[in-house]
Parts: C-alpha cells; structure tokens; sequence
C-alpha cells in the first residue's frame, strides 16, 4: 500500500535559480511582445497615438510655463521704469533727476538715452524703410524725447514703483513716467496660471493615459485568456503571466511619448513664426528652453511609467477575476 | 514521485449540484488507473480536482502528502509544473508551432536551453509528429492537434499525468501507442490516471480501474483495493 507520508519534506518547493531565470523570462518576453506589438502596428499605433496626445497637452504647457518664466526672468533686469522727459528739456534739468534717483533706495542704478541717441537708435531699427526716412529728414527738430530707464532694487513690488512714478511725475519738465512692471507682473500671473494648469491638465490626462493602456491591455489579456489558462496549467507563476501584459503597457508608453515628443515639435515649429515675431517686437530673442533631451527623455519615462502602471491595474483586476487563473 | 489520496472528497458547485460524493481513494506512486463513467458522473471534476484548478467542498486532496487545496498560489505554479495534463479540446495556442507548443512547459520551468529542442523532438516522435514540428496548430487534423497535446504534457516527464479523452480523436492503432506511452511513464514512477469512454482500451491495457457514478465510486471498497495493490 502506499504511504499517506509526504513523499518527501515538500515535493511542491519552489525550485532554485531565481534570479537567471527571472533574468531569462524578461527576454523572452521582451521579445514575444515586440513580435506581438509588431504583427498588431495598426491597433499599437492607435494607443501610442491617444497616449501622446495625453501627454502631449500637459507637456506643451508645462514648455510654456518654463519658457514665459524664462522671458520674465529676462525682463526683471530691466524692471522698472522709465522717465519720459518733454522735448527740448533743459540737460540741467535732466542731471537734476539723475542725481535725485541715486539717492533713492529704490533704485538700483539708471541709464540716460538723450534725444540724439534716441533718434539714432530709431534711424538704426528703420532703416529699411524709406517712408520713415524722409519723414525724418522733413522734420526741422528731433521729435525724440530725452528719457532714463530706472532699474528698480529687486523685490521692489508694483505699489513701491507707483509710488516712485507720482513722485517722478510732479518734476518739471517730465512728460511722463511708465512702469514696466505691470507687464512683467502680468507674464508672471499667466506663468503661474499656466504652471498651475499644466498639473491640473498633467494629472487628468495622465489618468486618462493610464485608462487608455489600461483599456487596451485588457483587451489583448481578453484576446490570450486561452494562453493565460494553457500558461496556468503548465505551471506559469502569476509574475509569469503578467509579465508579458506589464510589457505592453511600458510598450504603449515608449510609443506614448515618442508620439508626445513628435507633436511638440510640431507644434512648436508651427508656432515657431508667429511667436518669433512677437517676441521680436519686445527684442527678446526666441530661445526655446526646456525642450532638450532631458525633456525627451522624461516623456518617455512618464509614458512608460503611466503605461506599466495602466498594465499592470487592468492585469490586476482581470487575472484576479479569472477562474484557475 | 508522488502518491495521490482522495479523503472523503465531495465537491459541490455554488447552483446545488454535486460533481463529487464522498470519493475516497488512493493511488499509489507509479499507478496507472483508467476513470470510467457516463458523461457527468464526475470525471473532469475528479481531475480538476487534481490539477489544483478547483478545491473541494468537503475532505481533502493528497498529492505526494501535501494538501494541494491548502497550497497557496505562489506554491500551485511549482506543483503544476510536475503534472502533466492532456485536455479533451487540447488547449493549444494557435499563433505558436507545434514545437512552440510543446516547449511551452520547459520554457516555463526554465529548463537549460540546450535540453529543450531534444526533449520536445523526443516527445513529438513518440507521438508521431516530428515532420510537423513547424506547422501551427490550425493546420492538422483533430487527431494531430490531440497528440501535441499529448506530447506537450509529457514532454518535462511529469511526476503525474492525467488525460481527459487522450485517445477520443484517435484511431485504434494510434491509440494504442499512445496508452503504451503512458505505460512507459508509469514505468518510470508517473502516476497516471486517464479519464475514457473507451471501455475497449481499458480491457486491452489490464490496468485498474474505477467508474464514477454519478459523482460517487460504485465499488469504493474493490476499486480502492484494485488501485493500490495491483500496483504495487
């Protein structure tokens, strides 16, 4: 008769060799999903496409976000403002100012562009064009004013600088006095505005990146259900079974933020011209920052770290739900 | 190898119905016993039982004395991997060659690279198919697919093989090599169980069996002793 004694100390052990085999597994899988992905490049391509527009939305704010944040912190050493004086002024009256601003601790240090100087500078940005040209020559005096640009200490806030412009403004012979701060305020405001916006939009299309893998994992686990339960049967682990799946999603990532990356390059050589243009009209030369193989890099590694995490909720739930799974 | 015990072993499904009742057996290491009844009298259930994929309502299920409905899930992968299991519908993965398929459980169980291709050469020439080792599935016949089967469960020399219907697309001649098979694994320690219809095959291969009736075992008492004595 046989015995009811384990036929050993645990016959159902787990067997050695964890490591290179682990080590194995991942190749094979990672090949059986570069097979699986490329006979399906049409339904891939379908995915890589809704998750790079979820990352593309949030990653085009957050470039606008740097690059206005950028353009500000060119602008701040030109904060300030400036002083306007009226044509024809008394150069004793303009040193008079001068030597009043230095001694206000407000100020961090000023510049005077006389009326000449003026009138260069504005020769020199038209001289292409020969209307302006022969209005200038047609003119008996130089129409420029006198004007210096006040630089203000920094973390002078707007109430300090309109306080400074009352004051400047009762001189004599001051025609007028314009802050610059407001619209540097004004890029900071929508700066944070879009900072804010870009990890609101951030956490909701990265969500929806995540359904998106989630969705189309469940459907490739509900297309191999019969390999699941075969795999189960021959002695698969559940790491075994989910492996191939978590692949999928980090796939869908990689093509996820590859397509990201793609649309923002597209998107910002289209807006390349225009925002050349306006920029140019503030002389802020275009530069765009941010968009850099760091960037690149961290698109893929979100898209991949959205695409596993999709993966692996959608094999979770569905593995658990399986009968002899 | 591993013994197999059945003690007083009853499974009843959530609807009511009861697959098994009150069973109560044992088979030794090395056994080879043929499962006979009418189709739902509990033969599939039986061997599910067996493979882990269903746990018993009441009593309990020995394999090689551990109580596999007690094995957790991270154990049940490493006590499947010693049972080899041939379906009724096959279960083959359509998009892997007959090779693929065979080599699945090495694959699986990491066996050494270089010991795969002659293992899985060796097991689809028992059953015949070494010429259509790079074919899919979806290109053989009934009976070639029943034998990648056949060839896929015995192909890492299981510790326990059981078939549901091994031979149920075969023809006689086929399927007499095929329970020869088996009989070599029983030789070599398998503990095999075939469930069957095919009462002729059974009385050809002289071995013990039992028949289900029912969901109980019509001579609990004779066919335990069959089972364990014959084979020893």
């Amino acid at each position: 008769m046989s015995s009811k004694k384990p036929d050993s100390l645990d016959p159902w052990a787990k067997p050695s060799g964890g490591l290179i085999n682990w080590l194995k597994d991942h190749g094979r899988t990672f090949n059986d999903t570069t097979l699986y992905v490329s006979q399906r490049l049409a339904s891939s391509l379908f995915v890589w496409f809704l998750v790079g527009i979820a990352l593309a939305l949030p990653g085009i704010l957050w470039l606008a976000q740097v690059n206005l944040h950028a353009v500000g912190e060119g602008w701040q050493g030109r904060a300030g403002l400036t002083v306007y004086f009226e044509a024809g002024v008394n150069p004793s009256n303009i040193e008079a100012v001068l030597k009043d601003l230095e001694t206000m601790p407000l100020v961090d240090k000023t510049a005077l562009t006389t009326s000449d100087q003026a009138l260069q500078d504005f020769v020199a940005q038209t001289s292409d064009s020969l209307e302006l040209r022969n209005i200038l020559a047609s003119l008996d005096e130089n129409p420029l004013p006198a004007s210096i640009q006040i630089t203000s200490r920094e973390g002078a806030d707007f109430i300090e600088l309109e306080s400074l412009q009352r004051q400047l403004r009762a001189k004599s012979q001051i025609n007028d006095v314009v802050i610059e701060k407001t619209w540097l305020e004004r890029l900071r405001d929508i700066t944070s505005l879009l900072n804010r916006l870009g990890w609101i939009l951030g956490l909701l299309f990265g969500l929806g990146a995540i359904f998106v893998t989630s969705a189309s994992v469940r459907l490739a686990i509900e297309s191999r259900l019969e390999e699941l339960l075969v795999l189960a049967l021959v002695g698969a682990t559940k790491g075994q079974m989910r492996r191939p799946f978590i692949y999928f999603g980090a796939c869908y990532g990689v093509g996820g933020g590859v397509m990201a990356v793609m649309f923002l390059a597209l998107i910002l050589n289209a807006i390349e011209g225009p925002l050349q243009a306006l920029l140019g009209s503030y002389q802020v030369p275009l530069v765009v920052q941010g968009f850099n193989g760091q960037f690149l890099l961290s698109m893929l590694g979100i898209g991949i770290f959205l695409g596993v995490i999709g993966a692996w909720v959608a094999v979770r739930q569905r593995l658990h739900s399986a009968q002899f799974l | 190898m591993a013994s197999i015990v059945l003690e007083n072993v009853t499974k009843q499904f959530s609807s009511g119905y009861k697959a098994l009742a009150d069973v109560s057996v044992e088979f030794a290491s090395g056994s080879m016993t043929f499962l006979t009844g009418h189709s739902g009298a509990g033969k599939s259930t039986f061997l599910r039982l067996l493979i882990g994929a269903d746990e018993p309502t009441r009593g309990r299920v020995l394999v090689g004395g551990v109580n596999i409905s007690q094995l957790s899930a991270k154990r049940m992968p490493w006590y499947r991997r010693n049972v080899g299991v041939v379906f009724q519908d096959h279960h083959l993965l359509a998009d892997r060659s007959v090779f693929e398929n065979v080599a699945l459980p090495l694959r699986i169980g990491h066996f050494p690279a270089k010991e795969i291709a002659p293992r899985v050469r060796g097991a689809l020439s028992a059953v015949d198919l070494l010429d259509k080792e790079k074919l899919l599935p979806g290109f053989l016949s009934t009976g070639e697919q029943q034998r990648v089967g056949i060839a896929r469960a015995v192909v890492n020399r299981p510790k326990i093989l059981l078939a549901d219907e091994p031979t149920g697309n075969l023809d006689p001649d086929l399927s007499q090599t095929i329970m020869d098979l088996f009989s070599q694994f029983r030789e070599i320690g398998t503990t095999v169980i075939i469930a069957t219809h095919d009462i002729e095959l059974v009385k050809n291969m002289g071995q013990p069996t039992l028949k289900l009736v029912a969901g109980c075992l019509e001579d609990p008492v004779a066919a335990q002793t069959k089972v364990t004595e014959f084979n020893l």
